[in-house]
């Protein structure tokens, strides 16, 4: 799941990722409005963490020009101004949740595992497949009741994998999603982590479609 | 944590100023008093101006009664017959009944005028003398007397010589029928001059309600403001007044735009703090020891103070506003909207408005805050439902209409002693749902500054219902 910060304090900015980051996102970060709005513009971010007051272009600008151009990423909005009208006005221009400073950590990870888990559909923080289920929460992972362990990437690949299930997944789509922007896309390490992921797993847990990608699960609907 | 800020608390009202009399109750009494004075005046001297020409026409009628008595008296006139033989004979008709009339008022005697001796008399004196006082050396003389039967008569004396013999002439006649003619005029001028005053005031009257009517619009046009109705004074007034109207206009101005300054240097000062706040707080939160735990602990503190100071100051700029007021339907449309959207699993639905154009006597910022908060509290606490309703309320502590806000949720709910606890300020029942533990404590501030109240009970929806009762907009 890929994240992007936008937030002109340094060391708030620099918390989040790290916060985010510990809890198996992958994050880019962004200081100013029209950075934060060439990056939501341009990369296909699972969720934005957008603060509202921000320099050269103000976050509710952003957030509206992002909606205008089409883009329906789940945004959480982080506010100091927190009367309801500025937070109404934030929900208006598009945003899906917001916290007000000063905030705790904890409260900003469980809002933004909410928006990417209704992004995707899904109504509980646990999300299961077969005999895997994944438990956002706490970040754990079993198979058939048992715990297994996970790195970061493999956490990251099958929690989307989950997020998504039943539907088919380009490569590029997980290299997008699974990593930040400077990542070089034309490397193989996605079919590296599928295969490692497989051996976790179970192998028939993740279908290769040949020239496609990969799904996880039964078909679906689309 | 318990120091309570005293802004705007404890400082006794002012001492409500005695109106003066009214303008127009003014203008009407001076014109009144001035009216009535210089009618009097005119009357008084309309009446003396009568008495004097009636008294001269009067005593001119005594006067040809006198000369036709010397014409009578005399055979001829030739000046130097008389001087040879001085005869004078007792004159007969005068041209006058009434001096044939037994005691008729009109009397006339021709004395001696060295003795004093009535020589001759009217017919009317029956016998009687008329007292006339003495002539002395003067030619001629007028004055009153009282007749024979003791009424005022005015007589006119003349002495004339016939020959080497001096006569005075008198003639007299009664002033009864010349009073009554005095007494009548005086009571027409009187009640003419009643019935123009009474015309001059009601003229008045009516020329200081017409010429006062702008007043009285930029009055009920003030209150409009006031009253939240409208947000500017109408300017089409004459021109002595408009440049008031136009004043205050400014100054209506000017008082939003300061409320306004205020309220972005609050917000300015909350970004300002709350952003490095949460930096202290998260990375003490990332660290551990006693060090790390006071931090936390301080920056808690810190974070509901200044949060709590914030609203005061909010509160204090808001209470000086005049003339606000918002439509209450879409207030809540936003928020509803707005929470179905934060909170997807909960069912927020709002009733009751449909037809009831219902206006808050106040700040929609205010209304939104509120609500919002009682509304947010109610999703966190929800199971499944919240029911926003507003319905227009009779008030019996007030003589204004009143629109009731209630929010019900089906969640735990809270007793008795806890809806008590939580409107205390800072007051947090359950740690583990975040917040800054004012939420309900800043409604019922709110509420109470617009005269309004706030109340926690159990809803039939088996948890939380507070209902939010705020004053509405005269005629909403």
């Amino acid at each position: 799941m890929r994240l992007l910060i936008v937030e002109d304090d340094k060391d708030l900015n620099r918390q989040l990722v790290t916060a985010l980051e510990e809890a198996g996102y992958v994050v880019d970060s962004a200081f100013d409005g029209e950075e934060g709005h060439f990056l939501g513009d341009t990369e296909p971010y699972d969720a934005v963490v957008l603060d509202l007051g921000l320099p050269t272009l103000d976050g509710l600008s952003v957030l509206e020009k992002w909606r205008r151009d089409g883009k329906t990423m789940p945004v959480l909005i982080l506010t100091a101004r927190d009367r309801w009208s500025d937070k109404v006005a934030g929900i208006d221009a598009g945003a899906d949740d917001y916290v007000a400073k000063p905030f705790h950590m904890e409260e900003v990870l469980a809002r933004v595992r909410a928006l990417v888990r209704r992004a995707a559909g899904h109504a509980s923080n646990e999300l299961t497949c077969g005999n895997v289920r994944l438990d956002l929460r706490a970040g754990r992972v079993t198979v058939d009741g048992s715990p297994i362990k996970l790195t970061s990437h493999e956490y990251r690949l099958l929690s989307y994998l989950l997020h998504h299930q039943g539907k088919v997944i380009s490569r590029t789509e997980l290299t997008e999603h699974l990593y930040d922007q400077d990542f070089d896309r034309d490397s193989n390490t996605v079919e590296v982590f599928v295969g490692r992921l497989r051996k976790k797993i179970g192998a028939d847990m993740i279908e290769t479609i040949r020239g496609l990608g990969y799904r996880l699960g039964e078909a679906g609907d689309d | 944590m318990t120091t309570e800020s005293a802004e705007g608390a404890g400082k006794p009202a002012p001492e409500p100023v005695k109106p003066q009399r009214s303008l127009a109750g003014r203008l009407v009494l001076v014109a009144a008093v001035w009216s009535t004075l210089a009618l009097a005046i005119a009357g008084v001297f309309l009446v003396s101006l009568y008495q004097r020409a009636s008294e001269r026409s009067f005593d001119a009628q005594l006067e040809i009664h006198i000369k036709a008595l010397v014409s009578e008296m005399l055979e001829t006139s030739d000046e130097t017959v008389l001087r040879a033989t001085p005869l004078v004979q007792q004159p007969t008709y005068l041209g006058d009944p009434r001096f044939s009339l037994p005691l008729s008022g009109w009397y006339w005697t021709v004395r001696q005028a060295d003795t004093g001796t009535v020589l001759y008399a009217s017919e009317s004196l029956v016998g009687d003398p008329l007292a006339v006082p003495a002539l002395g050396d003067a030619e001629a003389g007028a004055g009153f007397v009282a007749g024979p039967t003791g009424d005022e008569i005015r007589v006119m004396q003349q002495r004339i010589a016939v020959g080497e013999t001096p006569y005075v002439i008198a003639v007299g006649a009664a002033t009864a029928g010349f009073w009554a003619d005095i007494r009548e005029f005086a009571r027409l001028a009187a009640l003419t001059l009643l019935i123009v005053g009474l015309g001059l005031v009601l003229a008045t009257f009516l020329q200081v309600r017409v010429g006062l009517r702008p007043l009285v619009r930029l009055r009920s046009s003030l209150s409009a403001v006031r009253q939240g109705e409208t947000e500017r004074i109408d300017e089409a007034l004459p021109r002595e007044i408009a440049p008031l109207a136009v004043e205050l206009n400014s100054l209506i101005g000017s008082n939003k735009e300061i409320v306004e300054r205020a309220r972005t240097h609050v917000g300015n000062l909350a970004h300002g703090l709350k952003t490095p706040l949460s930096v202290i707080s998260n990375e003490a939160r990332a660290s551990e020891g006693p060090l790390a735990e006071k931090v936390i602990e301080q920056t808690e503190v810190m974070s509901t103070q200044i949060q709590h100071h914030l609203e005061r100051a909010r509160m204090a700029a808001q209470r000086r506003v005049i003339g606000v007021s918002c439509e209450v339907q879409p207030v809540l449309d936003r928020l509803v909207r707005a929470m179905n959207k934060i909170y997807r699993e909960r069912d927020v639905r709002l009733d009751g408005l449909e037809d009831a154009k219902l206006r808050f006597r106040g700040e929609g910022q205010d209304l939104e805050e509120m609500s919002g908060n009682l509304i947010d509290n109610a999703c966190k606490w929800a199971t499944s439902a919240v029911l926003v309703t507003a319905t227009p309320v009779a008030d019996a502590s007030s003589a204004r209409g009143m629109v009731e806000i209630r929010v019900e949720d089906d969640g735990p709910g809270l007793s008795e002693e806890q809806c008590a606890e939580a409107v205390k300020r800072g007051r947090r029942l359950d740690e583990t749902v975040p917040g800054t533990g004012l939420g309900l404590s800043i409604v019922a501030d709110l509420a109470a500054l617009y005269g309004g109240r706030l109340e926690l009970g159990r809803s039939s929806m088996g948890g939380l219902r507070a209902r939010l009762v705020l004053p509405l907009l005269g005629d909403s």
